[in-house]
């Protein structure tokens, strides 16, 4: 090889790869405000923004999957666990986690910046972004409504979740509300025995929660919803 | 040494030998948090997040301070002139080490920009681009009055310049996420995979001259293909980044087949290093030297190149993205790149700027701190993989909640702390031996027909 053709060979890699990079930036940037739905950056989601970097949450959780590795991706949080469930891990992380072998540290977060972050991830859980993570995709919690509606007719407990109206607060598949985790991450994580102990009193194991106690319900049918939630865990990924 | 001006690199190297052990230390305690339960008092003031802000900046720091060091080495041979200030040299070296030290602090009490990586506060960035700009005008100025240009001082030079520019895009606060991790990128894999990839190149052809006496034509020629090869798929291959972050889709396109591509230059470095020993005119001395050069082009070559092939492709990285899958490549690339890049050079300089009789130097305890260290290290990382690749299948196949799927992981997390230790121990054992290092009592004859310059 030539030295005219190895210098050949750097100037033509080098801005042939630049062009490229810079005309696709100019695009990107085109069509960021459509894919991330930039109309609903208000001034709250960038406080929250802003107090997701003071308090450094993104150097324990990723969100886009960038960050540190040792919490829960962020990108879904909102559509995965809520409103309320957001709220009491950030506002009483010592309690909320108690039990779990990983501490998240009590920051002493003002309420105002509680609810910006809060602002701040509803509206990232909305952006176009290939429908990563994976375990948050869309394609799974449709999946899950289909298993509902599939087993309504013959179980108790998804009948008992229409009739205590659980979907006002908790999400499942596409629908319900955002207050509180969604049924499916419930199913993933706990035990029916738990779930059914936790109907009975809620605040015995989240002091402060909003969600109410089903003491009323006999047991047996805390039992069949608790039995029906845990089996909502998708366990393996549906074709969609 | 020929130059009294070369002098000011080593306090550079002394200090980033210092921050290496002290960013492993904060590496293991990192490690340990994740298969022991910290108890939430230690949890709410000394958290992760901290450490981890520790740990990385601690990395870049010496890194940097390590490639600014070699550059004052090698600027003046190069040009074949003084430095043009080297008084100004040691003005930025402690204007560094203070924005570091006041970082640090910082950091333990809370103040932070907050984004990974970047987390140096806003007002301590000012004293970071001073402390660059002071760099680049006294490597700038040397070169102009020398007016001697050779395509390694033009790599090194626009690698530094590069990696300059770059930290500006990470410098603002974006109100957009997505347009934060874009520019954030830019900062981040434009430096590994461009600039640090431009320094890296240029500084291991400066030592190949210098060791192995091969023509310097021979060498530039091959380091431009290199370096055409580097930036070409790792200009574009950024892309690879942009696979999750609402950006447009055909970055799934570029990304892959630009990132697939970015083994290439690093093989080619391997393959040249390879051949350049081959060649050579000289006896391959000292011995040690050559182990932490060519351990690097081989390390360089598995972690940036192989570990980093493996999760590229979308269909892959889907399920991989944001997975210990990354921490293992993270952690050998950075490694086989460039802390061994560094120590190579550490190696080749330290010799000659204590004026040794001949190059030679005691070398028994570094070569069992290389091997230590690299198969600790190599063991590090695939523990790491192992734990990624579980949290993939059993996240982001299975479906199941995060803390969920990290309880099986505590057991390989354990397996990298272990292994964690012997990274740690092998790295004392470096910087003793470099801090410390004594000319060989006996000059053997080949040692003498080794004398470089």
């Amino acid at each position: 090889m030539s030295d005219r053709m190895a210098k050949l060979i750097f100037w033509v890699g080098t801005l042939s790869s630049l062009a490229l990079f810079l005309a696709l930036t100019f695009d990107t940037h085109r069509n960021f405000d459509a894919l991330t739905h930039a109309d609903r950056i208000d001034e709250r989601v960038v406080a929250g923004k802003r107090a997701f970097e003071r308090h450094n949450c993104n150097d324990c959780h990723t969100i886009l999957g960038f960050g540190g590795y040792y919490a829960p991706d962020l990108t879904r949080v909102y559509t995965r666990v809520g409103d309320e469930t957001i709220r009491s891990r950030i506002e009483r992380p010592e309690v909320v986690l108690a039990a779990s072998y990983r501490k998240m540290p009590q920051q002493h977060v003002p309420p105002a910046e509680i609810v910006a972050m809060i602002a701040f991830f509803r509206w990232t859980s909305e952006i176009e972004n290939g429908d990563w993570p994976p375990h948050d995709s869309e394609v799974r919690w449709k999946s899950s409504t289909r298993r509902l509606l599939a087993g309504a007719v013959m179980s108790p407990g998804a009948a008992l979740v229409n009739q205590e109206n659980c979907l006002a607060c908790h999400a499942l598949g596409d629908a319900g509300e955002r207050t509180g985790p969604r049924l499916e991450y419930i199913g993933a994580r706990r035990s029916p025995q738990y779930v059914a102990e936790y109907l009975a009193d809620p605040q015995r194991f989240t002091p402060g929660t909003s969600m109410p106690g089903y003491g009323q319900l006999p047991e047996p049918q805390r039992r069949a919803l608790a039995e029906f939630v845990a089996t909502l865990a998708s366990s393996r990924r549906e074709t969609p | 040494m020929r130059y009294e001006s070369q002098r000011v690199a080593y306090p550079y190297f002394v200090v980033a030998l210092l921050l290496f052990g002290l960013q492993l230390v904060l590496g293991l305690w990192l490690a340990f948090n994740y298969f022991f339960t910290v108890p939430q008092a230690i949890v709410d003031v000394f958290p992760f997040a901290t450490a981890r802000a520790m740990h990385t900046n601690l990395l870049v720091l010496w890194l940097l301070l390590g490639f600014m060091g070699a550059t004052f080495y090698a600027i003046p041979e190069e040009t074949g002139s003084e430095l043009a200030w080297p008084r100004l040299a040691i003005v930025q070296l402690v204007i560094l080490v203070a924005v570091g030290v006041v970082a640090l602090v910082g950091f333990l009490f809370g103040w932070t920009q907050g984004r990974p990586l970047l987390e140096i506060p806003r007002p301590l960035d000012l004293f970071v681009v001073a402390g660059v700009l002071m760099f680049l005008a006294n490597v700038g100025v040397t070169i102009m009055r020398a007016r001697r240009f050779t395509a390694t001082q033009g790599s090194l030079l626009a690698g530094l310049v590069f990696l300059a520019v770059l930290y500006l895009f990470g410098i603002p606060f974006y109100r957009n996420l997505a347009v934060d991790w874009y520019y954030w990128w830019w900062v981040i894999h434009l430096w590994v995979e461009g600039a640090w990839e431009l320094v890296t190149a240029a500084l291991v052809a400066f030592m190949v001259i210098q060791l192995t006496g091969v023509e310097r034509r021979v060498v530039e020629r091959w380091l431009y293909v290199e370096l055409g090869l580097f930036l070409f798929t790792g200009i574009a291959g950024t892309g690879h980044h942009y696979y999750w972050v609402a950006a447009p889709k055909y970055w799934l396109w570029v990304g892959g087949v630009f990132s697939s591509l970015e083994p290439l230059p690093i093989a080619l470095m391997l393959l040249d290093t390879w051949r350049h020993m081959r060649e050579a005119r000289r006896p391959l001395r000292p011995r040690l030297t050559w182990v932490f050069l060519f351990g690097m082009a081989v390390l360089h070559f598995i972690g940036a190149g192989a570990f980093g092939m493996a999760h590229t492709l979308p269909q892959i990285n889907y399920y991989t993205h944001g997975s210990q899958v990354t921490v293992s490549h993270g952690h050998l690339a950075f490694y086989g790149a460039y802390a061994l890049v560094n120590l190579s050079f550490f190696y080749f300089a330290i010799p000659r700027l204590k004026r040794f009789p001949s190059d030679e130097y005691r070398s028994t305890l570094g070569h069992w701190a290389f091997w230590v260290m690299s198969l600790s290290l190599l063991g590090m990382s695939l523990a790491f993989g192992v734990a990624g690749v579980l949290q993939s299948y059993l996240e982001r196949v299975q479906g199941q909640p995060y803390m969920v799927a990290q309880q099986p992981i505590r057991f390989w997390m354990f397996v990298a702390f272990v292994h964690g230790i012997g990274v740690l121990a092998g790295a004392v054992m470096v910087i003793a031996h470099l801090l410390t290092l004594r000319p060989e009592p006996r000059v053997e004859p080949a040692a003498e027909g080794a004398r470089a310059t």
